[in-house]
C-alpha cells in the first residue's frame, strides 16, 4: 500500500510539471525581475502559492493529517547556503523546479545544472561534504522552529495576517493591469487543448494550482511513509544516491518519484505545444550552468531546502528557516543579477532588414 | 515601406531576449519595427507584456517551429 502511494508521488510530479511549464513559472525570475525592472508581479505570485499553501497545511494539520513543522532555526548554515543558492540559479539560469522543467523542455544546459545539484546534493548529504554540511548547522542551532511558536500565539492569526498581505497585493496588481491588452499567439486549437496547451495562463492562476498541489501533496506523501510535503534538494540528492549504490528504498521514494515526475510532466506539457527542441547552449552558457548546479545543490542542502521545499513549503508551514532562506535567496539572486546580468553590448547591433510594409 | 530591424535571441535564455529588446529598442528610430526571434518558453509572457506595457503596438507574434518563436513590435 505504502508503495502505491508512492507512485502517486509519480503523478503529483507530472501535474507539477505540467503546471510548471504551461504557467512559465520561475521562482528566479521573480526574484531576479525585483531587482533588474522592481517588477513584483511574479513574486506576488509566489507569495499566492505560499499564502494558499500555507491555508492547506494548517487546516490539514488542524484535523490530524500532517505534523507541524519541527526544523530547528539554523541561521548560519540558512543563510550562507541560501545566498549560495540564491546565486547558483541566476547562473543555471532557473531555481531547482525551474531547471527541472526546463530539463523537459529539453534545454541541455539545464540537463547540466540538473546532473550537478544533484551530485552535489548526494555529495552534502551523504557524501564527501556532509562533514561541511552538518559542521555549519551545528555551528548556531536555536531551538525555536515556527514563527508562531516564537510569538506564541495561534497560526491562525499569521496565516490570515499573510492572506490579507497577499490579497491585497495581488489586487494592486490586478487593477493595475486591467486596461492592459497583451498580444497572444494566434490560436490553432480549440477547447481543452487550447485551454491546456495553448492559452496563457496568468501567474496567479499558476500560483494557486501550485498552491493546491503543495496541500495535495501532504496526504499522498504521509500516506507512503514520507512525512514531508513537496520537496526538491532531498528528493535529488536520494535519485542520485539510488542510482550509483542500487538502494531502491531511495529510488521507490514518494519525494524521488516527485522530481522524476516533473521532467515527464513538463515534457508533456511542452511536447504537446510545440515547446519541446533539444537546444544547446553556448560554451559560456554551459560553464555557468555547470556552476550554478554545483552550487544549487550546496547551497540548498546548508539552507534546508530549495525554493521550493525550502521557502515555500518552509514559509508557508511558518518556519523560520524557511522564511530566513526565502530572504536569502531574494538576495543571493539580488547578487548575482548585478554581478552576471550586465546584457552583452555585442547585440545592440541591430541590423536592418527592409521587408514590405504588408509582411 | 517601413524598415524592420532584426534581433536574433536564438540560444539565448531569460532574461537576455527581453533585456536586449529593450536595449534595441532603444537604439533603432520612431516608426521602425522591431522583430524579435527568440526560443527561450519564458519569453513568450514576458516579451508581449513589456510591449503592452511599453505601448509599443505588436504586429506580428508567431510560433514559427517547435520552441521558435517571432515577435514583432513597432516603435511609436
Amino acid at each position: 500500500m505504502q508503495l502505491f502511494f508512492a507512485l502517486t508521488g509519480l503523478l503529483v510530479g507530472a501535474v507539477l510539471g505540467f503546471v510548471l511549464q504551461r504557467g512559465r513559472f520561475c521562482v528566479t525570475g521573480a526574484f531576479r525581475e525585483v531587482w533588474i525592472s522592481r517588477s513584483h508581479r511574479w513574486l506576488t505570485a509566489y507569495l499566492i502559492a505560499i499564502a494558499v499553501l500555507s491555508v492547506g497545511f494548517f487546516t490539514l494539520r488542524s484535523m490530524g493529517v500532517v505534523d507541524d513543522s519541527s526544523r530547528p532555526l539554523t541561521p548560519f548554515a540558512t543563510i550562507i547556503g541560501s545566498l549560495i543558492f540564491g546565486i547558483g540559479i541566476v547562473l543555471a539560469g532557473g531555481c531547482a523546479t525551474g531547471t527541472y522543467y526546463r530539463a523537459g523542455e529539453g534545454l541541455i544546459g539545464s540537463w547540466l545544472a540538473l546532473i550537478m545539484y544533484a551530485l552535489s546534493a548526494a555529495a552534502m548529504k551523504e557524501g564527501i561534504l556532509k562533514p561541511l554540511n552538518s559542521g555549519a548547522k551545528e555551528i548556531n542551532t536555536l531551538e525555536v522552529t515556527t514563527v508562531h511558536s516564537l510569538l506564541g500565539i495561534s497560526p491562525w492569526i499569521v496565516v490570515g495576517a499573510l492572506v490579507l498581505g497577499v490579497g491585497w497585493l495581488a489586487r494592486g496588481h490586478l487593477l493595475r493591469e486591467r486596461r492592459l491588452t497583451i498580444a497572444t499567439l494566434p490560436p490553432t486549437r480549440t477547447g481543452l487543448a487550447h485551454w491546456l496547451f495553448e492559452k496563457p495562463w496568468h501567474p496567479f492562476v499558476t500560483a494557486v494550482l501550485l498552491g493546491v498541489i503543495g496541500i495535495i501533496a501532504y496526504p499522498l506523501s504521509y500516506a507512503s511513509g514520507r512525512r514531508a510535503g513537496l520537496g526538491i534538494t532531498t528528493p535529488s540528492s536520494n535519485l542520485a544516491t539510488g542510482i550509483v549504490t542500487g538502494d531502491s528504498a531511495k529510488l521507490l521514494d514518494w519525494g524521488t518519484l516527485l522530481v522524476v515526475g516533473i521532467i515527464v510532466g513538463s515534457y508533456i506539457a511542452a511536447k504537446g505545444a510545440g515547446e519541446f527542441r533539444l537546444r544547446v547552449p553556448d560554451e559560456r552558457q554551459m560553464v555557468k550552468s555547470l556552476l550554478g548546479g554545483i552550487a544549487m545543490g550546496i547551497g540548498a542542502s546548508l539552507a534546508g531546502g530549495c525554493t521550493i521545499g525550502g521557502s515555500f513549503v518552509g514559509s508557508a508551514e511558518l518556519s523560520l528557516n524557511g522564511w530566513l532562506s526565502f530572504a536569502g535567496f531574494f538576495l543571493g539572486v539580488g547578487v548575482a543579477a548585478k554581478l552576471f546580468l550586465r546584457p552583452p553590448a555585442k547585440r545592440l547591433t541591430v541590423a536592418p532588414q527592409t521587408v514590405p510594409a504588408n509582411v | 515601406m517601413s524598415t524592420t530591424h532584426l534581433l536574433d535571441t536564438a540560444g539565448e535564455v531569460c532574461p537576455f531576449p527581453l533585456a536586449e529588446a529593450k536595449e534595441a529598442i532603444a537604439a533603432i528610430p520612431s516608426g521602425d519595427l522591431l522583430r524579435i526571434d527568440f526560443d527561450c518558453t519564458q519569453a513568450t509572457e514576458s516579451i508581449p507584456r513589456w510591449a503592452a506595457e511599453q505601448g509599443y503596438p505588436v504586429v506580428d507574434f508567431q510560433r514559427v517551429k517547435d520552441a521558435g518563436w517571432t515577435i514583432t513590435v513597432a516603435k511609436p
